[in-house]
C-alpha cells in the first residue's frame, strides 16, 4: 500500500450531455485520460483553456454534476476502498476523508472566503469538524500553521476583503492543508497573483508539501509554473493526455509536437528569436476533429493523423506519448 | 522634434470615505515620459496590480481627469475641450482591453461594433464605405469580413476574438494604440501570433502601442523602450532589453527574479529524490 500510487486514473472518460429541445449534445471533456500519481510526488497539469483541466479535476474530486456525466473508467486513490469512485461513495466515508485525506485550492481566494465572516471562523467553518479535540487546542494548531505560511496570527481577527490578494491566497492553501490530507489538488492557486507574491506562494506550497510529505496535483496553463515547481507533468490537449513525463525531461526533450510548441514559442528574457505562434484555433471541443485532435494544426501532421486516434505510448523514463511521427526514444 | 503623447509629472489622487475620515490615495504620482511623433514604438509599462499602470491608461485615454501634471496630445491636452476635438482625439487614441469577451456586446454580431466605429470615427458613410474601411482593418490582422461577418463573439476563440478588437481600433486610423493587458486572456498557443501583431503593426502601419503588461518576458521580446512602476512611482525607465537584462533598481530586480523560466530550474526546491513514479 505504501509504495503504490496514491491516485490512480484509469480510462477517465467524462461527457457533457444536453438534451433540449430534441438536440441532444455531447461534449466529450476529459477523453480516456489515464495516469498515476505517487506519494510526495507534484504532479503537473498544464493546458490552454477549453482543453478540460477543470473538468479533469472536477471527475477525479468527484464534483460530477449534470450535465456532466462519467462516462467511464475510474480514478482510484489509494485510502479508498478498491474500486471505489468518489462521487458515488457514501457520505459517511466522504465526511471521514475529505479535508483529512483530501483536499482543494481553488482558483479564487475572494470566492472560497466567506466575506462575511473573520478567518477564524472560516477556519473554525472548514477545519474544525475534521480536528477532534479542544477549542484552545485546534486554535494552536492554527497558528502554528499560519507561522508555517508566514501569516501573522492577526490575521485570524480581519475580514477577508481586509487581507491582500498574496495573503487571502496563503490563507485558502493554509485551510486546505491544516489537516494535512495525503492529497491536494490545486486549480489555478497562483494564477490571479503577481509575479513576485506568485513565486513566494509556490515556494510555500513546495515546502508544505515537503514537510507534509502530501502528494498534489496542480493544474495551470502557465509553463513556467510547472517547470520551477512540478516532478512530473502531463499536458493536455483538447481533452486527451497527449504526453507525460518527468517535467524536466518533457522541458528537455518534448516528443509531442504540441509541447515542443508550448515549450518553444515561451518568450525569455535575453533571448530575441523570433517566436511563432501555431496556426488555426484550438478545436472545438463539442466537434472534435477526427483522428489525432492535434492534427489540422500539427506542422507534422501525415494522413494517418486524420484517421486513427494516437494511443498514449509508453516510452523509456515513463515519459508517454499520443502521436504517430513520435517512433523512438528522444536521442 | 515633436512629441505624439507627452506627459509632465503626471498625478492621479483618489479621496476615499467621508467628511472625518478622508483618506488620499496616490493612485500615480509625478510620472513623465514622452512618445515621439514619426518613431513608431512600442512603449511596455510594467507593474503588478496596484502599481497605476491602469489608471495611467485610463488618463492617456482621457477616461479620467488628471489630478496633478500635464497630459499632452500632439501638443494638446488629451480629451480635448469640445465635442469635436474630443471626436478627432478618440480617432486618433484607440484602447484594447484585456478580455475581448467583455469588450463585445455579447447579443450583438461582431462585425456590427466594427461598423459602428467605422461610421463614428472611420469616415465612412454608409454601409458599403463602412464594410470596405472594416474589410482593410480586418485585413490587418490577418482576417476579412467574409470570416467575421454575422458572427457572434461566443462563436469565436479568445485569439481570434481579441485580433478583432484590434482591427476595431486600427478602423479609425489611430496614431496610439493602448493595449492593456491584452494577451492574459488569450490562450497559450495564441498569445504569441498577438504579441508578433503588435510588432508588424508598428512595422508596417508605423503606429506607436502602449503596451501595459506584467508580464516581463513578452515585454522584453516585443517592446522597444519600457517603464516599471511601484506604487504610481517610475522607478527605472529606458530600453526595454538594456533595462531587463540588467535592471538596477531593487524593485526591478525583484520583479525580474520572480519571473518563472520555462526551464527546469532550482529557483525553488526541487525534489532531491527526483524519481518518485
Amino acid at each position: 500500500m505504501k509504495d503504490g500510487p496514491i491516485l490512480r486514473v484509469e480510462n477517465l472518460k467524462a461527457h457533457f450531455k444536453t438534451n433540449y429541445f430534441g438536440v441532444h449534445r455531447e461534449v466529450p471533456a476529459v477523453d480516456d485520460i489515464s495516469f498515476d500519481i505517487g506519494r510526495n510526488e507534484i504532479f503537473g497539469l498544464a493546458g490552454e483553456s477549453s482543453s478540460g483541466k477543470t473538468t479533469l479535476m472536477k471527475t477525479i474530486a468527484g464534483l460530477i454534476a449534470p450535465p456532466l456525466e462519467l462516462i467511464g473508467g475510474h480514478a482510484q486513490f489509494s485510502f479508498m476502498p478498491v474500486q471505489t469512485n468518489l462521487y458515488k461513495a457514501d457520505p459517511a466515508l466522504l465526511a471521514k476523508i475529505r479535508w483529512r485525506k483530501l483536499s482543494y485550492i481553488m482558483q479564487g481566494s475572494m470566492n472560497v472566503l466567506n466575506p462575511l465572516r473573520k478567518i477564524r471562523a472560516i477556519f473554525s467553518d472548514f477545519a474544525a469538524i475534521h480536528m477532534p479535540g479542544p477549542k484552545d487546542e485546534f486554535e494552536e494548531k492554527v497558528t502554528s500553521h499560519l507561522a508555517r505560511l508566514r501569516l501573522e496570527p492577526t490575521v485570524l481577527d480581519a475580514y477577508p476583503h481586509e487581507l491582500s490578494g498574496g495573503m487571502r491566497q496563503r490563507v485558502t492553501i493554509a485551510l486546505a492543508t491544516i489537516c494535512k490530507p495525503d492529497f491536494i489538488i490545486a486549480d489555478e492557486p497562483t494564477t490571479a497573483l503577481d509575479v513576485i507574491v506568485q513565486k513566494e506562494v509556490l515556494g510555500m506550497i513546495r515546502s508544505v508539501q515537503r514537510e507534509m510529505g502530501s502528494s498534489v496535483l496542480f493544474v495551470t496553463h502557465d509553463m513556467g509554473v510547472h517547470a520551477s515547481l512540478t516532478d512530473r507533468l502531463g499536458i493536455l490537449y483538447a481533452g486527451c493526455l497527449v504526453e507525460t513525463g518527468r517535467t524536466k525531461d518533457v522541458f528537455d526533450k518534448p516528443m509531442h509536437p504540441y509541447t515542443r510548441h508550448l515549450i518553444h514559442s515561451l518568450p525569455r528574457i535575453g533571448d530575441t528569436i523570433q517566436r511563432t505562434s501555431l496556426t488555426g484555433t484550438p478545436p472545438n471541443l463539442a466537434n472534435p476533429p477526427s483522428g489525432c485532435r492535434f492534427h489540422p494544426r500539427c506542422p507534422i501532421a501525415t494522413s494517418i493523423c486524420s484517421v486513427e486516434k494516437p494511443i498514449l505510448r509508453q516510452f523509456s523514463d515513463g515519459r508517454r506519448v499520443a502521436c504517430h511521427a513520435v517512433t523512438g526514444d528522444p536521442a | 522634434m515633436t512629441n505624439l503623447l507627452s506627459l509632465e509629472q503626471v498625478s492621479k489622487t483618489f479621496t476615499r470615505g467621508g467628511l472625518l475620515s478622508r483618506h488620499r490615495i496616490d493612485a500615480v504620482k509625478n510620472v513623465s515620459f514622452s512618445i515621439e511623433k514619426n518613431v513608431p514604438e512600442i512603449f511596455a509599462i510594467i507593474g503588478e496590480s496596484g502599481s497605476g499602470k491602469t489608471t495611467l491608461a485610463r488618463m492617456i485615454l482621457g477616461m479620467q481627469t488628471v489630478s496633478g501634471g500635464r497630459l499632452l496630445f500632439d501638443g494638446k491636452p488629451v480629451g480635448g475641450q469640445t465635442r469635436l476635438q474630443r471626436m478627432a482625439f478618440m480617432a486618433n487614441v484607440q484602447p484594447i482591453f484585456q478580455n475581448p469577451f467583455e469588450a463585445f456586446n455579447p447579443l450583438k454580431k461582431v462585425d456590427y461594433y466594427l461598423y459602428l466605429t467605422a461610421m463614428r470615427f472611420g469616415g465612412a458613410d454608409n454601409q458599403t464605405s463602412a464594410e470596405y474601411a472594416v474589410d482593410a482593418a480586418l485585413k490587418q490582422v490577418g482576417l476579412s469580413l467574409s470570416e467575421v461577418r454575422g458572427r457572434f463573439p461566443h462563436e469565436m476563440s479568445g485569439g481570434q476574438l481579441q485580433r478583432v478588437a484590434i482591427a476595431r481600433a486600427l478602423v479609425s486610423k489611430p496614431k496610439l494604440i493602448i493595449a492593456d493587458e491584452p494577451v492574459s486572456m488569450v490562450d497559450a498557443s495564441l498569445r504569441m501570433s498577438i504579441v508578433n501583431l503588435f510588432g508588424e503593426l508598428r512595422d508596417r502601419l508605423g503606429l506607436s502601442i502602449i503596451y501595459i503588461t506584467h508580464d516581463l518576458a513578452t515585454a522584453y521580446y516585443i517592446s522597444d523602450r519600457l517603464i516599471i512602476m511601484q506604487k504610481g512611482e517610475i522607478v527605472e525607465a529606458g530600453n526595454a532589453r538594456a533595462v531587463l537584462s540588467n535592471p538596477q533598481h531593487p524593485y526591478s530586480r525583484q520583479l525580474r527574479d520572480a519571473v518563472l523560466l520555462p526551464e527546469v530550474t532550482n529557483s525553488i526546491p526541487l525534489n532531491e529524490q527526483g524519481e518518485t513514479l
